[in-house]
């Protein structure tokens, strides 16, 4: 085996940021305080676009692997990993100045978000048990990290105590499931446990029962990674406990990274074993979407609601994979990108409206928003009303991708019960508009009224021009992607086709 | 049962019965010795399955050194241990339960359609195999994404530990020189425009300044 | 060319835009400058298309695919060819003038702008209409003409008589809409297709099979196109969807009210006469299209001779000329229709500008009982309203003769299951045309002034921009019918933009009358001819006794009328149609729907349903929140039950 066997260069983002990544790490450790975190956070930004771009060059570029079928770059795997780094590097962007206020604003923070997004890359591409699960302790280690950094905060603490202990607990049963999948087919990589699966479906010879005992292990180590009902539960404590510029980060590239690996395992891997997957998956995206849709409802701090939203769209999403057929793993990359896209935006509305010691995540604070901050009102609007899927946003036609893919799969009654509890979504989507739109402000406006309680000047509270340019270009995409949504859902396809089993 | 068996089933059954004490025993320190005796009975496990390097590396990192220094930890903490515990016994029963069923659900699965007998046994090596060297060359060939992937968690393990716990209160006194080289006249000097309360009392302040 | 075609209406949709939302900011002088100025070039373009097309140079194509549902693809296109570059011209001519003639009307209103935006879409939307080259953008472009029209109506909304006569318009309309949907419905369930070619090629070469239906075999193009024409009938107010066009004069007058009469009512008739290839493969929906139409014009007729309000005695008559059109386009003499169309497009806007006129000099009174004796102080709007009123009457050589005539021959050639009784009916209506015409000239301009003192010292000659339009329609009202007749006659007029099955093809036998004549002789043989027929003496016979009663003997009307027993409260009721509307549909509906809102809607849906539902969710929602406890071991032990529930679930099934 010689060093060029290992076609490395194919994995030349990864190495890049994870190098990156090691530089800036040193680069921190020079100068003052504030400069080198505003260094370190400039120079993680750049390192994210170039990553982005290293990806994005060859990206109809045939199939191809590395590291002896380890790793593999097809272009479902370049176009999550696009959106990753693009995505991470935007919520960088927002919580900017939300870390500033709350002296987190360190070099550390953006090396350990680096090093998530290279886990989350690693995720991406993996073709082998055992890079699969490396990446993703990589990515949750650092988030582990990330959500613990607001140390000062009791809730953040305790919601990355909670957030470890539980993911160690995911984490062994997606281990468990594993080394049972490896004890039958005798082998870690993907593409070999499919062709073993295949060919035992054909002589009917394999242990059905033993194998599903895998198979349900990991798919609760997937659901809880996804955050799935009944493996939920952490998901509202981080969101809420996390500052808010991580929950922005935790929103976004890691969804698609669970995506990646629900993709790589359900479909690449057990792709023989439909029936086992199918109603179990459908079991749960049923459950999450029911019980995030109604619980959203009781809740009363935005960020908790948005939790449980989130709860609701990755089932929704979970839909499509549940489908079982082309159109619906296309449906479902679809939908978790928009996901994404909309849910980074909701949380840098937050970032943008917080201010020091005002975290503006109550939805009582949204009270006359219109009125205070008509853009950022607009915004959210136009978030609100794509996450309840109303048209003309591509939300609606996110759902409408999943929901077509179950009828055409014959799920008819779940893609009824789903169009009901997005129904019921609705419900608390529409409230945030009436919030903002119609209620009248609080008395004294509670940003102004903390930003004299407390003695920063002027210039340290305004928002950066450019995050707030960044932040509409994000959100105004909901609309403005509309006339080519049928180009999109084309590359979604064209991405599914060529994804390499 | 030849002696290889026996051994097996020995060293598990210690395993077994030391995870056990690991999690029910009160005191910490014991708590620890016991995990101390589950590492050596897995590196003898290990050992039966021609895995000598593991089990050496095993009980040199874990038993030698993490261990110790968890136990200087528990020791220097004094975690009161019984209040964490508290309410152990009443979630008992349900937890108990639920454990046993699981258990027995996956045992009866495995136990049904998988037995060691459908696999042959790995090919067994010369006396003179090289465990160490064997694993070395697979880590360095056709494992290294995944090791230097692991090289890379243990990297952020480090980080996160330290900037998690060494961080510096950001409300210091302490001068900054660059901010202070900065300062300009206006910061520290600022001029009151007054009306002169009449025309002597003017004149003596001109009087004092001068 | 194609941009050429796309810019006339993009020029009247892109003033609007303008007008309608940056009103305030451009203000009035600037809405009526953009307007006019756009309508001016469209009028420009549209004749630069009417010579092109002339030229023979003919256009069918899609511009712009819209979607594509379900394989048929909705698309946007233009059909240019004689029949629409006419009524291109006709739309921005009449439109050209209204907007000038609204400088001077509504100078003043707080919804100045507001009207221009209107009638600029309006324009937009009417040629839409003409120019379309599928069912679909023609469907939309008449209900778009349809809410321009109800916004126009109601344009003074505080008005409570404006709203209800705009309501009532929308209502009926949306009658005859229906009717129009099903049809086109019917087109694309029978041919796939909405295009005109295909559907019209469709209809040609197939034997399109009879449809089953509860009162027996149909056939399917009789179907279609009774339904087409429910559509034309509720558009260009056919009995018995007639109702709205008299309420819309609560519109602006006269401006909306021209709006309505010389252009939108038109949208039926021109509709019929593109849907020729259809109308000529089902002999029973021409007999039904005939009778209505005759029926049309001698009822409505009837009943504006009973009118004394200036607006709706032309109302009525636009009803009655528009049952001439439609009777025409019965007798298959489509060319025939749109002719009299042309020439009462301009001599009707002539008269309502008229009266429009008189109602601004008498300062907005509109009762003909309290005019007079305007002839002295109103010189040139006597003459021009003199000027339309023997084009209405028919009498030679203004347009209106010809137009009229030619519809009187060519449903006295027809031959299909009604004619006889449409011929009778139209001849009648001749006299009462005449008559009526004739009555509200003499009572507005001749005789002594019925107005009181104050209002008559202050009466005076309207301004230029009321009087210039009225001269403008004044010349086309008396040229247009000798200038168009010859190649109307020969069929040059619209060549194959109209189809016409042989043995239906009246015109071509009324033509053999005038075999051999060309250019003035023909003129002079038609008017010669018809001097020697029944309608000419007629319409003669009508204005001498309009003349007797309301200049010589005016005591004749109230004692005729006293005499004919229930006929005058029957004429001044409109036959009743409107107490009938009233008592069996509206009020019923409004009683009904009352009934279903408060005991359904509020109570069953609302109460039950929608904040039932709510509720129930909010309190599931309550419940289920409990199980978020925040402890870590519960969360555990949640995902362990989780774990456990699928691990049976999936290892014992």
């Amino acid at each position: 085996m010689n060093f060029a066997s290992l076609n490395a260069a194919a994995a030349r983002a990864e190495i890049f940021l994870a190098v990156a990544a090691c530089a800036i790490l040193l680069l921190g450790v020079y100068g003052d305080q504030a400069r080198r975190a505003a260094r370190c956070y400039g120079l993680s930004l750049v390192a994210l676009v170039i990553a982005a771009l290293l990806n994005g060059l060859d990206f109809s570029a045939a199939n191809g692997s590395a590291f002896n079928h380890m790793f593999i770059a097809d272009p479902m795997a370049k176009l999550l990993k696009i959106a990753i780094c693009v995505l991470s590097a935007a919520a960088f962007v927002y919580g900017r100045q939300y870390n500033r206020h709350r002296g987190i604003f360190e070099s550390e923070y953006y090396v350990l978000g680096l090093f998530a997004v290279t886990g989350m890359l690693v995720m991406a591409s993996a073709n082998h048990l055992l890079t699969l699960y490396l990446g993703l302790e990589l990515m949750s280690l650092c988030l582990y990290a990330m959500i613990a950094y607001y140390r000062d905060d009791r809730l953040a603490t305790e919601a990355a105590m909670k957030y470890f202990v539980l993911g160690a607990l995911a984490s062994s049963m997606l281990l468990y499931g594993m080394s049972l999948l490896y004890g039958f087919t005798g082998s870690l990589q993907l593409s070999v446990i499919s062709s073993v699966l295949t060919a035992d479906a054909a002589t009917a010879a394999q242990p059905q029962a033993a194998i599903a005992l895998a198979v349900v292990f990991i798919v609760v180590a997937l659901a809880f990674k996804l955050g799935v009902a009944p493996f939920h539960m952490w998901v509202p404590d981080v969101y809420h406990g996390a500052p808010t510029s991580t929950t922005a980060f935790l929103s976004a590239a890691p969804k698609i990274a669970a995506f990646a690996i629900t993709m790589r395992l359900i479909v690449g891997g057990l792709n023989a074993l439909p029936d086992i997957w199918q109603q179990m998956l459908i079991l749960l995206a049923l459950l999450s979407v029911a019980i995030g849709n109604i619980i959203a409802i009781a809740q009363r701090n935005l960020k908790r609601m948005l939790a449980y939203s989130t709860v609701a769209h990755m089932g929704f999403f979970l839909f499509g994979i549940a489908s079982g057929n082309a159109p619906g793993y296309s449906a479902a990359l679809f939908y978790v990108l928009i996901y994404a896209l909309m849910g980074l935006g909701a949380f840098g509305v937050i970032l943008m409206l917080a201010r020091p010691e005002y975290e503006a995540d109550q939805l009582a604070d949204l009270k006359g928003l219109s009125k205070r901050n008509p853009w950022l009102a607009f915004l959210l609007l136009l978030l609100m009303l794509s996450m309840a899927g109303l048209p003309p946003t591509v939300g609606f036609f996110a759902k409408l991708a999943v929901i077509h893919a179950l009828v055409q799969s014959g799920l008819l009654w779940v893609a009824v019960l789903a169009v009901l509890l997005a129904v019921i979504g609705a419900f608390y989507y529409l409230r945030v508009i009436k919030l903002v739109y119609f209620d009248q402000p609080p008395s004294a406006d509670p940003a102004t009224a903390a930003q004299t309680t407390t003695t920063i000047t002027e210039g340290d509270i305004a928002v950066s021009p450019a995050a707030i340019l960044l932040l509409s270009c994000n959100v105004l995409a909901i609309i403005a992607l509309l006339p080519w949504i049928h180009y999109l859902i084309a590359i979604c396809n064209e991405v599914i086709r060529r994804f390499a089993v | 049962m030849t002696f290889l068996q026996f051994a097996f089933y020995f060293f598990a059954s210690v395993l077994v019965f030391a995870a056990a004490m690991v999690v029910t025993i009160r005191n910490p320190v014991k708590s620890a010795l016991f995990l101390v005796l589950a590492f050596f009975s897995a590196a003898c496990v290990w050992i039966t399955l021609q895995a000598e390097f593991l089990a050496i590396v095993l009980v040199l990192v874990y038993v030698g050194a993490v261990m110790v220094l968890f136990l200087f930890v528990v020791m220097m903490l004094d975690i009161n241990i019984a209040e964490l515990r508290a309410g152990f016994t009443r979630y008992l029963p349900v937890g108990g339960v639920v454990a046993v069923l699981l258990v027995v659900e996956i045992v009866f699965v495995l136990a049904r359609t998988f037995s060691p007998q459908q696999f042959a046994n790995p090919p067994s090596h010369a006396a003179d195999y090289s465990n160490t060297r064997e694993l070395g060359e697979l880590l360095y060939t056709t494992y290294v994404y995944p090791f230097e992937i692991a090289a890379f968690i243990l990297l952020v393990a480090i980080i996160a530990a330290i900037a998690l716990t060494m961080r510096a209160r950001a409300p210091r006194k302490r001068i900054d020189p660059v901010r202070q080289v900065q300062t300009r006249r206006e910061d520290r000097l600022r001029i009151v425009k007054m009306k002169s309360a009449s025309r002597t009392a003017h004149r003596d302040q001109q009087d004092d300044a001068s | 060319m194609t941009n050429l075609y796309l810019a006339i209406p993009l020029l009247c949709l892109s003033t609007a835009l303008l007008t309608g939302l940056f009103g305030k900011r451009i203000g009035p002088r600037g809405a009526h400058c953009i307007n006019i100025a756009g309508v001016a070039i469209a009028l420009l373009l549209s004749l630069l298309v009417y010579a092109d097309v002339r030229g023979g140079h003919s256009f069918n194509g899609a511009i712009y695919t819209w979607a594509v549902s379900g394989g048929v693809p909705l698309r946007i296109g233009f059909m240019i060819d004689q029949l629409s570059a006419m009524m291109m011209v006709v739309v921005t001519f009449v439109s050209l003038m209204v907007h000038i003639y609204t400088i001077g009307y509504l100078a003043n209103d707080p919804g100045y702008q507001r009207f221009f935006c209107y009638i600029a879409m309006f324009t937009f939307a009417m040629l839409m209409l003409v120019m379309a080259n599928n069912f679909l953008q023609l469907f939309f472009a008449w209900e778009l003409v349809g809410l321009v029209s109800y916004l126009l109506i109601g344009f003074w909304y505080e008005r409570e008589s404006a709203i209800f006569a705009n309501l009532k318009a929308f209502l009926m309309n949306r009658v005859g809409d229906f009717g129009f949907l099903l049809g086109i419905a019917a087109i694309l369930y029978l041919f796939g297709s909405l295009d005109y070619a295909v559907v019209f090629a469709g209809a040609a070469i197939s034997d399109v099979q009879n449809a089953v239906t509860g009162f027996g075999e149909w056939q399917w193009t009789t179907i279609i196109c009774l339904l087409l024409f429910v559509g034309a009938m509720g558009k260009s107010a056919q009995i018995p969807l007639h109702g709205w066009l008299p309420d819309s004069m609560e519109g602006p007058t006269p401006i909306s009210a021209l709006i309505h009469a010389a252009t939108m009512v038109t949208a039926g008739i021109f509709m019929v006469a593109r849907m020729s290839p259809l109308f000529e493969l089902s002999e029973t929906a021409l007999s039904v299209v005939l009778i209505v139409g005759a029926s049309t014009a001698i009822l409505m007729a009837l009943v504006g001779l009973v009118q004394y309000d200036i607006k709706r005695v032309v109302a009525y008559s636009t009803l009655s000329q528009l049952g001439y059109m439609t009777a025409a386009l019965g007798a298959s003499a489509y060319q025939v229709a749109i002719f009299h169309l042309g020439t009462h497009a301009f001599f009707k806007a002539l008269l309502f500008l008229a009266a429009g006129s008189v109602i601004i000099s008498m300062h907005h009174e509109q009762d003909m009982r309290k005019m007079g004796g305007l002839r002295a102080i109103m010189p040139i709007t006597y003459l021009t309203a003199a000027v339309g009123s023997f084009a209405l009457a028919g009498i030679p050589p203004f347009s209106g003769f010809f137009s009229k005539d030619a519809v009187i021959e060519a449903v006295r050639h027809s031959r299909l299951w009604g004619a006889g009784y449409a011929y009778a009916m139209l001849l009648l209506g001749v006299f009462v045309t005449a008559f009526y015409s004739f009555r509200l000239l003499f009572m507005t301009f001749h005789g002594s002034s019925r107005a009181p003192e104050a209002t008559r010292r202050r009466m005076h000659e309207s301004p230029g921009v009321v009087v210039w339009p009225m001269v403008a329609l004044a010349v086309p009202s008396l040229v247009v019918g000798v200038l168009f007749f010859e190649p109307m006659l020969n069929g040059s007029l619209f060549g194959d933009a109209i189809h016409i099955a042989p043995r239906h093809d009246v015109v071509a036998q009324w033509a053999v009358a005038y075999q051999g004549q060309s250019g003035v002789w023909l003129i002079l043989a038609m008017v010669w001819h018809s001097l020697l027929s029944a309608p000419f003496w007629l319409a003669v016979a009508g204005i001498v006794f309009a003349w007797y009663c309301y200049c010589k003997n005016t005591a004749l009307p109230s004692k005729l009328a006293a005499a004919s027993g229930p006929i005058y409260p029957l004429l001044q009721n409109q036959y009743g149609f409107d107490w009938f509307y009233q008592n069996v549909f509206a009020n019923p509906s409004v009683r009904l729907a009352g009934l279903l809102s408060a005991r359904i809607d509020v109570g069953l849906v609302d109460g039950v349903l929608v904040n039932g539902v709510a509720r129930l969710v909010g309190r599931c929602s309550a419940v289920v929140r409990t199980m978020q406890t925040g402890l870590t071991y519960h969360y555990a032990f949640a995902m362990i039950i989780g774990l456990f529930g699928l691990v049976t679930w999936i290892a014992w099934l």
